[in-house]
């Protein structure tokens, strides 16, 4: 074994013991801008606890402070009068696959899943993504400043998902959020039993799928020993070699075990390194996949597509686990056809995480409607949800599903200055997005006719701001 | 005549005399939620027979008071599917299309409408109370004829076996006549001068001297009303280019008549729509670029149809997502610069006349009673109907879902 071969096995080696390995990094590096407040809008930092007239200063592409009128301004930076205006929190979409289902949206571009096996762990939705989309303007114009993006619910195991700013790059590593952590699409119930079903082979029916979750977490258990007998081994032929005594069974350097991908985002589960997205309609099979969580003892963050999660509101509050929704699509398939218009605010008033998704690139235009009819819906049940209750759905419950919630979806202090300047209360559907920050970054300014065009769009579809 | 009449008034009869129910304090929305008169509607035998202030009750008749709520004609679908699949993913349970034969214009989806779909009243709960229901293309492009419903569950549901049909020329849809654009609209063609060649020699036909046609019989007596203009023709078409051809082409049958659906460039020829009249069904939220035929699909396109003077309607598609919601697509034509008016009409009076239903979409004496309280602004997403009325019936609209909610709010003691 020659030396520059023992150097790389020795890297690998103590990449993989100590974090998640060979991501390829965000280069995501917004410009600098001119530090500025934002006066005279209505200000709901996000927090479900209402709004005010205030003002929100901008520096360095974070918050700085946050005051009502009746409170000083900070002088001397450059003041933007929102006149009245409404500034909340960027939006954020738990659940989307822009990018990797882009328009157009022929099979040359159909990259979502990866329908050739059940358990497609190793796949990574970022080497999907096509960052000249021109559904991420779109969706800008929305309001929305950071999505994940996830692979399909083909699979048992469909993939690592990838967090992104809706910031216009030419690669996926310049849209990257970073720091944010991976997460694993997971699917219950008809997709990947309908999928390997009709192809005769395993899963084929609900009892076919929890066999394969099971049989891979057995796997990742026996990958994640044979990584820990290699680390031990190593460690004690370091402590050997360093002080020359002492015992070890290894006179060589011990040889690292053989990566896995599929193991390693398991084994990155198993580590509670990344964040478990569950497409999950019924509320039966969540309870099931609740006890399988507990089996191979990891945290389910979210489950997606959770139609039926108001059935069990307690158990998710219990569990510590938020439910990504739809404000009213049902019927489509058997697993969605007890979906109510209530699920959302049922699922915040057993005090358990509630949030809107899309898993749409027409829904992911209009979350704050979409917030705002299942409000609406819980009003008239008699729940007590408001405006503010419910930006939280598209706001701070999501970065908290997305392990960001230190680094966005509130306006506090010292997180990213990513904020909607709205035209109406953003839960009418008058409301448009005017002006969107990210990072402190004009992204979208309707009024100066700025916004991102694609190179896709470029000289043959523009957008229009 | 008139003395029978009366004696049956003197006498009371009440089983044969008209059945009224007086509306109080409805606000007549005009130019804007908050805009129009606060009135009284006098509904008899299903028609608005008086629209005043302070109007007086008939003895017998239920009157119930709409504390100043909006109210709005019952919105018209232009196309959407419901009674024709109750869950669109589970295969068996479709009907909407006619596959294993290539020409399937003699297809009628009425003939497989679930009058007790649990759809309906999700419908009706948006404040819809008519539409059409609207075949797709299976294997042939000329998909069928569409029917007109009720949104009201039972048997009168159905209210017109054969409203139109619908042909697509897609980009997809070229596969199926021939691979190309050319032959699909040929064929479209085609299928029409048939159906003039089987006009002509009926007679043969039936006494069995020339049966020389392509075509099975139901498929060229439904191209005749096509081609006649007994029926419009409905033609889901996207690129501009496409369009200019499809209405010249068509435009050589004068008595035809031309609707064009989905239409997603649409914009790009206004000014032709415009001289030629043609009507316009969008689908409000449809703005994806996702193929080269859409590449200026646009979220403004129903302002951009309004500011060139075309005709429009909305229609929904599928019931399935939030695009089933016409008063969440008006009123986000009304977020991209349509008025509050227009993208009322777009749903109401507009479709009405498109498709020649006399009485319905506006709110004025001698029309039907398909009428909508709101509990707000009934274009914004937080609003939903109060009460619901077809033919000046009031509408049930609890659905099996409030009866799930019910259910699990009692069980999970949330209130």
């Amino acid at each position: 074994m020659s030396i520059m071969t023992k150097f790389w096995l020795l890297i690998v080696g103590v990449a993989l013991s100590s974090a998640v390995c060979a991501d390829y990094p965000s280069t995501y590096d917004p410009p600098p801008h001119a530090a500025f407040v934002l006066t005279h809008a209505i200000v709901d930092v996000g927090e479900g606890q209402g709004e005010f007239k205030g003002w929100v200063s901008v520096a360095d592409g974070k918050i700085a402070a946050v005051g009502r009128m009746d409170e000083p301004i900070p002088p001397g930076v450059l003041e933007i009068n929102a006149d009245g205006r409404w500034l909340t929190p960027g939006v954020i979409d738990v659940h989307s696959h822009l990018g990797d289902y882009p328009s157009p949206g022929y099979r040359a571009h159909s990259d979502g899943n990866e329908a050739t096996s059940p358990v497609t762990a190793e796949v990574w939705a970022e080497h999907s993504v096509w960052p000249q989309d021109p559904q991420f303007p779109l969706a800008l114009a929305g309001g929305v400043t950071t999505l994940q993006v996830l692979p399909g619910s083909a699979n048992l195991f469909g993939g690592r998902s990838v967090v992104l700013k809706n910031s216009w790059s030419r690669t996926v590593q310049g849209m990257k959020f970073p720091g944010a952590p991976y997460g694993l699409k997971m699917a219950c119930g008809e997709n990947p039993k309908r999928v390997y079903g009709s192809r005769s082979r395993s899963p084929s029916t609900r009892m076919g799928n929890f066999a394969g979750y099971r049989k891979a977490w057995i796997d990742a258990q026996e990958y994640q020993k044979k990584w820990m007998r290699f680390e031990k081994a190593l460690g004690e032929y370091e402590t050997w070699r360093a002080n020359n005594e002492g015992e070890s069974d290894y006179k060589e350097r011990p040889s690292p075990p053989k990566r896995n991908l599929q193991m390693e985002t398991l084994v990155g589960v198993l580590k509670g390194e990344i964040l478990v997205h569950n497409h999950c309609y019924r509320a039966d099979e969540m309870a099931q996949i609740i006890d399988l969580s507990r089996e191979f003892g990891y945290q389910v963050t979210a489950f997606h597509h959770a139609v039926e999660a108001y059935k069990i509101g307690d158990l998710l509050a219990a569990n510590n686990i938020c439910s990504a929704m739809w404000a009213d699509w049902w019927q489509f398939k058997l697993e969605s056809f007890d979906g109510i218009k209530e699920n959302v605010a049922m699922v915040q008033a057993a005090g358990a995480c509630a949030i809107v998704h899309s898993d749409s690139a027409t829904g992911i235009q209009r979350l704050n409607q979409e917030a705002a009819k299942a409000m609406a819906a819980g009003q008239r049940l008699g729940l007590s949800v408001d405006a503010s209750v419910a930006l939280t759905w598209i706001t701070r419950n999501a970065a908290q599903a997305l392990g960001v919630a230190d680094q966005t979806g509130t306006l506090a202090v010292g997180k990213m200055a990513d904020m909607v300047l709205w035209s109406h209360p953003p839960m009418s559907v008058y409301a448009r997005a005017e002006t969107v920050f990210i990072d402190g970054v004009r992204r979208l300014d309707r009024a100066a006719g700025l916004g991102p065009v694609t190179d896709f769009e470029l000289g043959q579809r523009e957008e229009v701001f | 005549m008139k003395s029978v009449l009366i004696v049956m008034g003197l006498l009371g009869v009440t089983s044969l005399s008209a059945e009224e129910l007086l509306i109080k304090n409805v606000r007549l929305v005009e130019t804007s939620f908050q805009s129009g008169k606060v009135r009284d509607l006098r509904i008899v035998n299903g028609v608005i027979t008086q629209i005043g202030a302070d109007l007086v009750a008939s003895a017998g008749a239920a009157v119930f008071d709409g504390e100043a709520r909006a109210v709005t004609p019952g919105f018209i679908d232009s196309g959407t599917t419901i009674g024709l699949a109750e869950v669109s993913g589970l295969g068996v349970s479709h009907d909407g299309e006619q596959v294993d034969d290539d020409m399937t214009a003699g297809f009628q989806v009425y003939l497989a409408l679930n009058e007790n779909s649990s759809l309906i009243p999700i419908a009706s709960n948006d404040g819809i109370t008519r539409g059409l229901i609207v075949p797709e293309a299976g294997d042939s492009n000329y998909a069928g004829q569409s029917a007109l419903v009720r949104f009201k569950q039972g048997s009168a549901f159905l209210q017109e076996k054969t409203m139109a049909q619908h042909l697509y020329l897609r980009e997809s849809d070229r596969r199926r006549a021939g691979g190309s654009r050319s032959s699909a609209l040929a064929a479209a063609l085609e299928a029409l001068e048939e159906s003039a060649r089987y006009d002509a020699q009926r007679r043969a036909f039936n006494t069995n001297k020339n049966r020389a046609f392509n075509l099975d019989e139901s498929d060229l007596i439904a191209l005749s009303a096509v081609r006649l203009g007994k029926v419009p023709l409905v033609v889901q078409v996207d690129r501009a280019a496409d369009i200019i051809k499809v209405v010249t082409a068509f435009g050589a049958y004068p008595r035809l008549r031309l609707i064009l659906a989905g239409a997603t460039e649409a914009w790009k020829v206004a000014p032709l729509l415009n001289v030629e009249n043609i009507p316009v069904l969008i689908n409000v939220m449809e703005n994806l670029p996702q193929n080269f035929d859409r590449l200026g699909a646009r979220l403004d396109q129903a302002t951009l149809l309004a500011d060139a003077g075309v005709r429009f309607a909305f229609f929904s598609g599928s019931p399935y997502s939030e695009t089933r919601s016409l008063s969440q697509a008006a009123g986000i034509a009304v977020a991209q610069g349509l008025s509050w008016q227009q993208a009322i009409t777009a749903i109401t009076a507009g479709p009405a006349e498109i498709w020649g239903l006399k009485g319905l979409g506006r709110i004025k004496v001698g029309a039907i009673a398909d009428l909508v309280i709101w509990d707000g602004d009934p274009l914004e997403v937080t609003s939903a109907p109060v009460t619901v009325l077809i033919d000046g019936a009031r509408v049930d609209l609890e659905t099996r879902q409030d009866a799930l909610a019910k259910r699990y709010v009692e069980l999970l003691n949330l209130k």
